[in-house]
């Protein structure tokens, strides 16, 4: 198996019993609500695109907002679904050593993996949430005619990659169990 | 520490990280951080956020959701049968035309839905069974659809020509138009590729049937009226219409790369809302996981990939690299054979889109400095990566065929492959001797 496995999405990867199965059944929801959020979002991108098209080329209105706010809402969804890509093991790695290692030894390393994840997505979700702060006391905005509040990325950014850290630490550690 | 030993450790750590089972996306990103921490100034570590954000927020990476929308939308209607039903109608008088049928169901279908296991799945299921209902072998009738499949990454909206688009900073619409007659050439290959092994299963028969043996169904004579033909080509004809219109409104001036992925998406799920009524929670909740997966791990990696080559550059190691491979003074095409070669091992183990992005710094100047026309490249990578999808040991496209067809087996499609990735690196050799055929069309059109 290599990184170019099929995405599963019908199956949800974490413990389903004890205090982590409580937190599973908790992420399961917020993750719900989130990647609908997500496909909306991504929905609304295009008909934002698809807007811009007809508004500029048919109805000669000028297109100044259009790109930014499509950006937002990609951006947006592409971390808020994070954790729920996660759940079902969507972000891809190289498996190569699962076939030669032993079962045990295999396990191991998988725990690691998942657990070494969590620290980089914590260590960055703590510098998301410092540039969130910047974004929101010194009121920054992009450098466009628009001017949207950088908040606004920076909070999906943080809240996103938050949710992945404890997904992670969850697959981790309800494997070890 | 000197640049060829912090390469020796960037390179190295990466290679532990990606190993370990890391998902790629936190590898490379741990890996850049590591390194901003150790050696490059201390606050350059507290711009990581804004580094993915910035690198991210561009509008042309931004389309890839978009386009996986409008392909998962097309891929999970039946779009696909009814363009395969409807070309085979078409074609059935053709010798070997059920083969032909699903090789240019296959090219149209990637054109429209831009997915290589969207296409195979989709093109697949419908186009195996009647392959094999026909005499033709499994093997053969497998290796044709995954081998058309690859086609996605070719024919626009390719997802590795926008990040290539991306990461070499060329024009995303020359770059789409250099995919259209390379796809169309591999189109051809596979389609003649197609006639000879039907022949060739053909004649077996015959001889079997001829020494008493059984007569297999590749020997029987297909007709299909006019009536049947023309009854097929209604619920074809607007996502052909879908397809052409979005090329026309991306190089006819009205819309941009980006705007045409949101108008793409939009209209392809107008389409199959009128033409399947695929309009149900139950329809649209599987098109937005399908995107959402799929598109949020591309994303996740594409953002910190493009962190890691940021890393790379300001620790001067893709530099250095690349005037170290400038230095070797290879001959134009030794060095053009090597960098293709390194791509086909990176393929064993890396996505496309981690290959481009975390290569490009590095293969992409020394190919400059030997001439080589960088859009060009562009295309005879995407044909590349298309040899990964199909040849042996983790082709995607291979297991795609296997969840759609088991009873085959991975060692007949498998071997079902070969001849096509055969026929792709005579493609390549194509293209190398004959580079208009990939050059013409964007010269043309943006002369």
């Amino acid at each position: 198996m290599s990184a170019h496995a099929e995405l599963d999405l019908e199956h949800v990867d974490g413990p389903r019993s004890g205090f982590l199965g409580v937190v599973q059944s908790v992420l399961d929801v917020v993750n719900g609500v989130l990647a609908m959020g997500s496909a909306l979002a991504i929905l609304a991108a295009g008909f934002v695109l698809t807007w811009e098209v007809v508004g500029r080329y048919f109805l000669g209105i000028a297109s100044d907002w259009q790109d930014e706010l499509s950006t937002f809402l990609l951006i947006g969804a592409t971390f808020a679904s994070a954790a729920w890509t996660q759940a079902r093991r969507g972000h891809v790695g190289i498996d190569a050593l699962s076939l030669i290692l032993p079962v045990g030894v295999d396990k191991v390393r998988r725990v690691l993996a998942d657990l070494l994840s969590c620290i980089f997505c914590s260590y960055f979700t703590m510098k998301c949430w410092q540039r969130l702060v910047e974004a929101w006391v010194d009121d920054q905005t992009t450098p466009s005619a628009w001017g949207a509040p950088l908040w606004v990325p920076y909070a999906c950014m943080t809240f996103g990659m938050a949710l992945l850290a404890v997904k992670l630490a969850v697959q981790g550690l309800g494997a070890r169990r | 520490m000197t640049t060829l030993q912090l390469g020796l450790a960037y390179g190295g750590a990466t290679i532990v990280a990606l190993f370990s089972g890391i998902p790629i996306a936190f590898a490379l990103g741990g890996v850049a951080t590591l390194f901003m921490m150790g050696f490059m100034p201390h606050a350059s570590v507290d711009t990581i956020a804004q580094n993915v954000f910035e690198e991210l927020a561009s509008i042309t990476l931004l389309t890839i959701p978009l386009f996986i929308l409008k392909g998962a939308a097309i891929g999970k209607s039946r779009a696909g049968k009814d363009l395969y039903d409807a070309l085979h109608t078409w074609l059935g008088r053709v010798p070997g035309g059920l083969g032909v049928a699903v090789v240019l169901a296959c090219g149209l279908f990637a054109a429209m839905a831009g997915s290589s296991p969207a296409t195979c799945s989709a093109i697949g299921s419908s186009g195996i069974p009647e392959m094999r209902k026909r005499g033709y072998s499994p093997g053969f009738a497998a290796g044709l659809v995954a081998a058309g499949g690859t086609l996605g990454i070719l024919l626009p909206p390719s997802i590795v020509l926008i990040l290539y688009a991306v990461a070499a900073e060329q024009s995303l619409g020359r770059l789409f138009l250099a995919g259209l007659g390379p796809g169309v050439l591999l189109v051809v290959l596979f389609a003649l590729y197609a006639v000879f092994q039907w022949r060739r299963e053909f004649k077996r028969a015959e001889g079997v049937a001829a020494a008493g043996g059984p007569r297999s169904p590749i020997l029987s004579d297909e007709h299909f009226t006019m009536a049947e033909r023309l009854r097929a080509l209604p619920r074809v004809l607007p996502f052909l219409l879908l397809l052409t219109g979005v090329m026309v409104a991306l190089y006819g001036g009205i819309a941009t790369p980006s705007e045409t992925a949101g108008l793409g998406a939009v209209m392809a799920l107008a389409l199959i809302a009128v033409v399947y009524q695929a309009y149900h929670y139950r329809d649209l909740k599987k098109i937005f996981e399908g995107t959402l997966g799929e598109s949020g791990m591309l994303l996740m990696i594409i953002g910190m990939s493009l962190l890691y080559s940021y890393v790379m550059s300001y620790l001067h190691i893709s530099q250095s690299a690349a005037e170290a491979i400038v230095g070797l003074h290879l001959s134009k095409w030794l060095l053009l054979t090597a960098i293709l070669l390194l791509v086909v091992m990176l393929g064993f183990f890396l996505p496309p889109v981690s290959i481009i992005l975390m290569t490009a710094p590095i293969i992409l100047p020394p190919l400059r400095a030997a001439g080589f026309d960088l859009i060009w490249f562009g295309v005879v990578m995407a044909v590349v990566m298309e040899m990964g999808l199909i040849h042996p040991p983790v082709g995607l496209n291979i297991f795609v065929i296997n969840r759609i067809a088991p009873d085959i087996g991975l060692g007949p499609v498998i071997k079902g492959t070969i001849p096509f990735v055969a026929l792709m690196a005579l493609g390549v050799v194509i293209l190398s001797f004959a580079p208009g055929i990939a050059m013409w069309l964007p010269n043309a059109v943006y002369h």
